[in-house]
Order: C-alpha cells, then sequence, then structure tokens
C-alpha cells in the first residue's frame, strides 16, 4: 500500500469518527430538548390543572345565606309526612318529571298513605331535580321549588298533597312541562294559599336549595329515580311494588 | 416511512383527539354535574370528589391537543390507553354494583332514570377507542404531526416514553 492511500484512509477514518461525535452531539441535543419540551409541558399542565381546580371549586361553591324553606326536617332537605313516633322510615327520592317514579306513586302510593296513616311508617320525601332541559323550561326545578314553597307556606302535609298532585298531572317527558301557572294553580289546590305563593313560584325564590338538594342526594348515594329506603336499607328495583314496600315494612318492623 | 401506516396513525389521532378534547371540553361549564357524576361512582372519597371532577377534563383536553398536534404521541398516547382503562374500569364496576348512572363521559352523568342506564354500549366504546389508543402507543410514527421529522418519530416517542416512566 503506497503512503498515499494510507494516508487517504487516515482521513477517512478521521471523517467518520467526527460524523459519528457530530451525530451523537446532535442526538444529545435532540434528547436535551425533548426533556426540556417535555418538563415544559409538564409544568404548565400542572398550573392549568390548578387554576382550573380553584376556578371550577369557586363556581360551584353556593352561599350559605341561600334561601331555604321551612318546615323541613332533618339536613334541610327533607319534608316528613307521619308520626315521628312510627317505627319504621322509608325515605323517597323522587324527581317530579320522572316517569318511573310517577308509575311508582301510581302502584304503591296509595298502600304508602295506608302505612302513614296507621301510624306505621313516616315518609321522608326528597326531592330531586335532575331532568331539567331546554324543550320543559327547566321543569324538575320549577317543580320541587313549588313544591317547596308549598311546604312552606302550608307545611310538609301540603307538600304530600301537592306531590301527589304533580305525579297525577305529569307532563310527558320530552314535553314542555307544567307552566308556572299550573304549578300556581296545584299549589293552591294543596292549600298554599299565601299571596308570596304566585310570586315565590315564579321567582324561583328557592332555585339554588334545589340545587344544594340535588348534591344531597348525590352524597346520599343516590344515583337514580325513584329510590327507596326503608329503615335506611336501599329497595331494590323489584321491591318497587305496593307489596314489595309494604313487605319490606313488615320486615323492618320485624 | 412508507405505506398506509403512517396515514392510519394520523386517523388514530384525529379520531382520538377529537374524542378526548370533546369529552373535556363538555365536562368544563357545568362542574356541579361533573361533581355529581363522580360522586355517582362511588368510587372515590368525598374530598377527592372535585378535584377529580374539575382536573380530569383538564387532562383530557391536554391528551386530546397533544394527538392532534402530534407531540409527545406515544406519551399522549399511552395517556389515554390509560384513560380509557380507567373509565372501563369504573363503568364496569358502576355495572357490577348495579348503580343506576349515566358514564357522565361527555358532560352530565350522575342520576338516570331506572332502566336508562347504557353500559355495554359504554363499555364497547371505551374497548374500540382503548385498542387504538395501544395501536397507536406501539407504532406513533404518523403523518401530519409537529412533533419533528417523521423518520425520527419512533426514537423520539421511545426517549419521551421512558422520561415518563
Amino acid at each position: 500500500m503506497s503512503g498515499e492511500s494510507k494516508r487517504q484512509a487516515a482521513r477517512e477514518r478521521i471523517a467518520a469518527k467526527r460524523a459519528a461525535e457530530a451525530a451523537a452531539a446532535a442526538a444529545a441535543a435532540r434528547r436535551r430538548r425533548v426533556v426540556l419540551g417535555g418538563v415544559a409541558a409538564a409544568v404548565v399542565l400542572v398550573v392549568v390543572l390548578i387554576v382550573v381546580v380553584v376556578v371550577q371549586t369557586g363556581r360551584t361553591s353556593t352561599s350559605a345565606d341561600a334561601a331555604a324553606p321551612g318546615n323541613t326536617t332533618g339536613n334541610g332537605y327533607v319534608f316528613a309526612v307521619g308520626s315521628a313516633d312510627a317505627p319504621v322510615t322509608l325515605d323517597l327520592y323522587e324527581d317530579f318529571q320522572c316517569p318511573n317514579c310517577k308509575s311508582l306513586e301510581d302502584r304503591a302510593g296509595s298502600t304508602i298513605e295506608e302505612l302513614v296513616a296507621d301510624g306505621t311508617v313516616q315518609v321522608h320525601y326528597h326531592g330531586m331535580a335532575f331532568l331539567d332541559t331546554d324543550a320543559n323550561d327547566d321543569y324538575s326545578t320549577r317543580a320541587l321549588n313549588a313544591a317547596a314553597v308549598v311546604a312552606d307556606e302550608a307545611g310538609a302535609d301540603a307538600y304530600e298533597e301537592f306531590h301527589d298532585l304533580l305525579f297525577a298531572n305529569q307532563p310527558d317527558e320530552g314535553g314542555s312541562g307544567l307552566t308556572d301557572d299550573q304549578l300556581v294553580d296545584y299549589a293552591t289546590q294543596a292549600g298554599a294559599t299565601g299571596t308570596d305563593v304566585a310570586v315565590d313560584i315564579r321567582n324561583l325564590v328557592y332555585g339554588e336549595w334545589v340545587e344544594k338538594a340535588e348534591d344531597q342526594a348525590s352524597k346520599d348515594g343516590v344515583t337514580g329515580t325513584p329510590t327507596v329506603f326503608v329503615d335506611g336499607d336501599q329497595l331494590a328495583s323489584d321491591q318497587l311494588t305496593a307489596d314489595g314496600i309494604a313487605a319490606a315494612v313488615q320486615a323492618a318492623q320485624g | 416511512m412508507t405505506g398506509a401506516g403512517p396515514w392510519l396513525a394520523t386517523a388514530a389521532r384525529a379520531l382520538l383527539g377529537v374524542v378526548f378534547v370533546v369529552a373535556g371540553a363538555l365536562k368544563v361549564p357545568d362542574p356541579a354535574a361533573a361533581v355529581r357524576a363522580v360522586r355517582a361512582y362511588q368510587l372515590v372519597p368525598e374530598p377527592l370528589v372535585g378535584p377529580l371532577a374539575f382536573g380530569l377534563p383538564v387532562v383530557e383536553i391536554a391528551v386530546g391537543l397533544a394527538l392532534l398536534a402530534g407531540v409527545f404521541l406515544r406519551t399522549a398516547a399511552v395517556a389515554a390507553a390509560v384513560l380509557l382503562a380507567v373509565f372501563i374500569a369504573a363503568i364496569s364496576s358502576a355495572w357490577a354494583r348495579g348503580l343506576q348512572i349515566d358514564c357522565g363521559c361527555f358532560g352530565g352523568g350522575g342520576q338516570v332514570d331506572a332502566g336508562r342506564t347504557a353500559y355495554p354500549a359504554e363499555v364497547a366504546r371505551d374497548g374500540a377507542l382503548l385498542l387504538v389508543a395501544l395501536a397507536l402507543a406501539r407504532r406513533p410514527a404518523s403523518r401530519l404531526a409537529l412533533g419533528g421529522h417523521p423518520h425520527d418519530q419512533i426514537q423520539h416517542a421511545e426517549t419521551e416514553h421512558a422520561d415518563v416512566r
């Protein structure tokens, strides 16, 4: 091999080495960029997370001095009907727009009222409002607000009366809901005749209380309507009949 | 970088990205509903319900945007797969426990009328998306991605992945 070709080979080796070093440096620089970019993105994500959580927490905290109806029992979201000495408590969670609640009322309402009348059961009515739509003009909320107005004005027994009227005259789901005028009429029939009743129904005076009632139901572990508890034990859906409820009350007395 | 693979990966990014951004964005306007949706699963203690309900949409939107833009692709695809696996587990657990809830996947959520649950459809949808996310995590190299030259992407993504782990 000539001296010239040796030098040529050496030059090529040096060039190859330099190219490899350059490639390694470029790869290292790229890794650095990726790591820096990843860290920056992670920091931005954490900051946005914290800001959003704080903002949304602020949006969901309701004011403590929101108007609440009178004649409630317990935590302020319960309307109790029947003797406080009754041996069995029946908790009933319903939405006035819920068709399955209406069918429960149609099937078992009179049985529940008999159990209340003979002193066996105290019913705790818990209103819920999660079936608001644009089409029904937030009927669930308007109906529960109206029911709270009735209770505040005329007591828990009037609440039950109004509750029965609203389920008997429940508007179609997907329809337009009852009007405020109709709610005022039913409130009058249920015995809430004060001068403020119509105003309070139209002005959603307990609107914020309705939202809090909805939150309370969610905290109570209620995830659907109708939900019925007999002395704290939730009934299965196949027990939601007149006979099923009567049997569960009987067993609770046992 | 020839053949249909990279374009399929782009389609997978578009599908997952749009689903995640939309699912996250729909949960932002009504935080009270988001809280109820999370609480309805009865899986997290009350003090964590709020932060989870408010934080999850941010993570979903971030993952969705990364997928759409094509940055941190493998990390984003793995994160999407993890989120979907958690969603499937949560929905299945609600189903198994006989809860009557809407998954709240696209806002809303919480209570539904008895007999209006849609667990099989919700699980099937999330399962299909999970398969797409796993495929994308395996082969993230795709067209129309901001995150560097397509040819480099596999190396890039592996580096990112290692960082995350």
